[in-house]
């Protein structure tokens, strides 16, 4: 993680050439996912880059303690007293937060969602985030592409509440019959540790023999099946897991992993505080934006994704800034009507 | 002697009046209360904003109900670890009753306060019937409440509410006062009523301190503990209903898995504000307190931006903390014969 918070550096360094940096204001930006989980941790480092690249007053990613609403809305009311005034939210609840989020819009601070949308109608600018499905499926496309046709594939994904998981079953599905392949099994609501090594180790010691690939649609799954099968030694099963954690990493270097749909959570801390430091000082979302649409709102921007293979795998945080900046170029020109 | 402070019994010999005052938990309560609070107005900045204050009384308001409704079956020396899984599964029947059965929003609450009481009454006859201690029965019941309302709501929100009822959550009285402060005023002095000026409270009290004394006196016992169960569904159910106007929508994660996250809340009321575990005595006031302080101690401390991750350490500690002052303070009382 140290050495990826080091590359995001200097990807962040590059991705911030060209960008000139802006006079200070007051703009004060608060970063808050639903709870603690690796995949946000870049945004802390997002948080300090937009900082010194748009010349913001301040940005701090904050964590509830634990994967509960009211913790969340606790510490985001807390924020807006301490006179944060824009927001990054991950929505502790699709429905839920759409509450304060709208209570906090109305005390002056534009609110976007990011990694995880709100369930129009909402008062949030738009949701940045990946395109869960259409990951879940290029992953499964590219899992086919190493196995072939045919073949038994077993999905392990994420919890059943988050509204993601079922976009990425039924596009893993897609896939695979679009590949003559077969999803023989579904593991869902292991986006934690205890129930994914639980879960999976139990899988893969009774069915490991019935089974030709893997793919993983969630951070905990994807790290605990690329040590299952660094365990097992067989590279017979293929896999393609979901984000940057080390472990899938270095399983995708000794040929344990084909490859990892890589998803852009820096460019979403980024590029959010970006939009709300533009929000503020007076720009409005256009109403003919070219948002997409995702089963929760209209209003959705791709932060981004792409696959990570062996020939990758030691240059993915170029990938990941080539996507940032993809993402930054003309952003406010495409999205924002400014005065 | 607070004034809603309920024993089953009082002691014939009279306690010094000044003494006996400064050894209750209110008392306590109240000096802790202002120290903090003066503390973290003078560290803590936006501390005493209009928009904090406004929140963390409306924190307080849900906290303080919540309490109240694990202390309705405390006084009978039992638990209900159901409490949030009661809670949620009322705010969704609330919620059904208003979106799909199409019913005015008043009289969805009143469904949703009389599935809180029904399923309280499910609890209070299992504990009964079976002789087994309500921590054993609510333990099942919590899962088994919880898991009914997944299946039968397919985990779905209900958002659809009138803006008449879900405005009450952020409406403000004065720019500071939460109107749901205002319900927990009401739910408090009608407790207060009830154990100290009807016979029904009394006989609550009375069976909680001595079953068996209780019932030689002819009071029904066994009916006497359903009601508690029943009126603590019928609390959890209040509070549900709360946290749905205050939400904007009835959403099944609104306490957490299994309603887990409204435990540590609904004992640390009742314990701060010296309720005993083993039944008899109930606080209301007390409980108020208790909820005030856990809500001061969690606003300030996020304000002071010491570390969300502490916060729930501290939480639990001062749970302990209390537990072990009141055991002095009762020695104390004994050993000068106060008590």
């Amino acid at each position: 993680m140290r050495h990826f918070t080091r590359c995001l550096m200097g990807a962040a360094l590059l991705v911030s050439v060209g960008s000139s940096a802006h006079a200070a204001d007051d703009t004060r930006v608060g970063l808050v996912p639903g709870g603690p989980h690796p995949y946000f941790a870049a945004w802390d480092q997002a948080a300090k880059d937009a900082v010194r690249d748009f010349g913001l007053a301040g940005a701090d990613y904050k964590v509830p303690q634990k994967w509960e609403l009211t913790q969340q809305n606790q510490l985001l009311e807390s924020m807006l007293s301490q006179g944060y005034n824009g927001f990054l939210i991950f929505p502790g609840d699709s429905v839920g937060t759409v509450s304060t989020v709208s209570e906090i819009v109305g005390n002056g601070a534009p609110v976007v969602t990011g990694a995880g949308c709100l369930k129009d109608p909402s008062e949030a600018a738009f949701c940045l985030g990946t395109d869960t499905g259409n990951s879940a499926y290029l992953g499964t496309k590219e899992l086919l592409k190493v196995l072939g046709q045919g073949k038994r594939i077993a999905h392990f994904t994420g919890f059943l509440v988050d509204p993601n998981t079922q976009l990425r079953i039924d596009a893993v599905e897609r896939a695979a019959k679009e590949g003559g392949a077969t999803v023989v099994q579904v593991i869902a609501d292991i986006d934690a540790p205890e129930p994914a090594e639980e879960k999976i180790n139990a899988y893969l010691a009774a069915h490991a023999g019935e089974i030709d690939g893997i793919v993983t649609t969630a951070w905990v799954p994807a790290v605990v099946s690329a040590n299952a099968l660094r365990k097992i030694g067989d590279k017979r099963i293929k896999m393609v897991g979901i984000d940057h954690d080390e472990v899938v990493l270095k399983a995708i270097k000794d040929g344990f992993v084909s490859g990892t749909m890589l998803q852009n959570p820096y460019g979403q801390g980024y590029v959010g505080a970006f939009a709300l430091d533009k929000l503020r000082k007076g720009c409005t979302v256009k109403a003919d934006a070219p948002f997409k649409s995702n089963a929760l709102t209209a209003k959705f921007i791709d932060s981004g994704t792409i696959f990570v293979g062996s020939d990758k795998v030691d240059t993915y945080v170029d990938a990941m800034r080539d996507e940032t900046k993809k993402l930054l170029a003309g952003f406010d020109t495409t999205y924002l009507t400014c005065p | 002697m607070a004034l809603d402070e309920a024993p089953a019994s009082s002691s014939p010999r009279r306690a010094a009046p000044s003494a006996g005052l400064l050894l209750t938990n209110e008392f306590g309560l109240i000096v802790l209360i202002l120290l903090f609070g003066a503390g973290f107005a003078a560290l803590a900045g936006g501390f005493l904003s209009p928009f904090n204050l406004f929140t963390l009384g409306r924190t307080v308001a849900v906290s303080i109900v919540i309490g109240l409704s694990m202390m309705a079956v405390i006084a009978t020396g039992g638990l209900n670890l159901a409490v949030g899984a009661i809670g949620v599964c009322a705010a969704m029947a609330c919620g059904y009753a208003i979106e799909v059965l199409g019913m005015p929003w008043p009289l969805g609450v009143v469904a949703g306060l009389a599935v809180g009481a029904a399923l309280g009454w499910v609890n209070g006859w299992m504990v009964v019937r079976t002789g087994l201690h309500s921590f054993i029965i609510t333990l099942a019941t919590m899962s088994i409440f919880f898991g009914a309302m997944i299946f039968l709501t397919r985990a779905e929100s209900y958002r659809a509410l009138p803006a008449a009822f879900t405005t009450i959550g952020r409406a403000k009285i004065g720019g500071v006062v939460s109107p749901l402060l205002l319900v927990t005023l009401v739910v408090m002095l009608a407790l207060v009523y009830l154990y100290r000026f009807t016979a029904l409270g009394r006989e609550m009290l009375a069976a909680g301190a001595r079953p068996e004394a209780a019932e030689l006196s002819g009071i029904r016992v066994d009916r006497i503990f359903i009601l508690c169960h029943v009126l603590s569904g019928f609390l959890a159910a209040v509070a549900a209903v709360m946290m749905v106007a205050r939400n904007g929508a009835a959403i099944p994660s609104m306490a957490g898995q299994l309603g887990q996250d409204w435990l540590l809340p609904a004992f640390l009321g009742p314990v701060l504000g010296g309720t005993l575990l083993n039944g008899g005595k109930v606080s209301v006031l007390g409980t108020a307190l208790g909820a005030l302080l856990v809500a001061l101690l969690t606003n300030g401390l996020l304000l002071l931006q010491l570390g969300e991750f502490w916060i729930q350490s501290f939480l639990g500690l001062l749970l302990l903390l209390a537990v072990l002052i009141d055991k002095s303070r009762r020695s104390f009382l004994a050993r000068r014969n106060l008590a």
